[in-house]
């Protein structure tokens, strides 16, 4: 069972791709709607600036990894700053598996919304399963 | 013979943790599509944090301005880290100052007042691009001025 009955939520910030900005949609979707007390989201930035406590708490609590395009910054940050990754969501799979296209960057539309929806129901999955230690 | 245009590269918080990241986020994306779409690009912040081999080699080219959401500064700090000095540097807490009575609220959601406070922000911005590439006086790269950008 994760400590403290929390999980690190950490996603792409989707600054220039429409795939980014689902991401990050879904993922404030678990940390406001579906799971706000068990999903904790850390900001990816400070991991790389240096910022001591962002380190510390990806390293003492659970990670679950979610990005926007093959880069897969979310999921190197976490392992350069050794993370512990129990989850991991890559969302242009998800978007071909639900045929779903975002419309842009800043504005995702009627289907970035539908598969952020869709996204955040598998990030909310994933903390609960690993919360339970499964 | 190939002329390359003027740009400059916007590295902006991506601030997941708190609304004035968001505001950095929307701030910077106004600049990008309504106030000088000619003149700048954006850079992704985490890629570029994560090893971006094409932001770096952009950055250390082209003149950057950070935009920050809070004192952290993680935009700035990484981009004097792996490519040089920022020609400019925007902290929206910083700016906030001049706004005492407005309190933000929802990180994933900006209220009215929210947007109004974005809509400066991303003024300021387009002011420093201006200065940046030495044409400080004109607002607006394609006429429009931030209050007539579509939300």
């Amino acid at each position: 069972m994760s400590e403290g009955g929390k999980v690190v939520v950490l996603t792409c910030a989707g600054m220039d791709k429409a795939l980014g900005s689902v991401a990050r949609a879904s993922v404030f979707k678990v940390v406001e709607e579906l799971r706000p007390d068990k999903a904790k989201l850390v900001c990816l930035p400070p991991l790389l600036a240096g910022v001591a406590s962002h380190s510390k708490m990806i390293r003492s609590l659970p990670v679950i990894t979610v990005d926007g395009c093959a880069e897969r910054c979310a999921t190197k940050l976490a392992v350069k700053n050794r993370g512990r990754i129990r989850g991991r969501v890559l969302v242009p799979d998800s978007a071909k598996k639900h045929d779903l296209a975002p419309q842009s960057a800043s504005n995702i539309g009627l289907n970035g919304e539908k598969l952020a929806e869709i996204i955040a129901q598998e990030i909310a999955s994933i903390v609960d399963r690993v919360i339970q230690g499964r | 013979m190939s002329i390359v245009k003027n740009k400059v590269g916007i590295v902006s918080c991506s601030g997941e943790e708190i609304p004035e990241g968001t505001i950095s986020r929307i701030a910077t994306r106004i600049v990008l599509e309504k106030l000088r779409p000619e003149e700048t690009v954006t850079i992704c912040l985490p890629l570029f944090l994560a090893g971006g081999e094409g932001e770096r080699a952009f950055a250390r080219v082209f003149p950057t301005i950070t935009v920050d959401g809070c004192e952290k500064r993680c935009a700035e700090i990484g981009t004097k880290k792996y490519s040089g000095r920022p020609a400019a540097t925007i902290v929206v807490t910083d700016i906030l100052k001049k706004y005492p009575n407005l309190k933000l609220g929802h990180r994933d959601e900006l209220s009215a007042e929210e947007w109004e406070f974005t809509e400066n922000v991303a003024e300021e911005l387009a002011m420093k691009v201006g200065e940046v590439l030495g044409n400080g006086k004109e607002l607006g790269g394609n006429g429009e001025t931030c209050q007539k950008a579509e939300r």
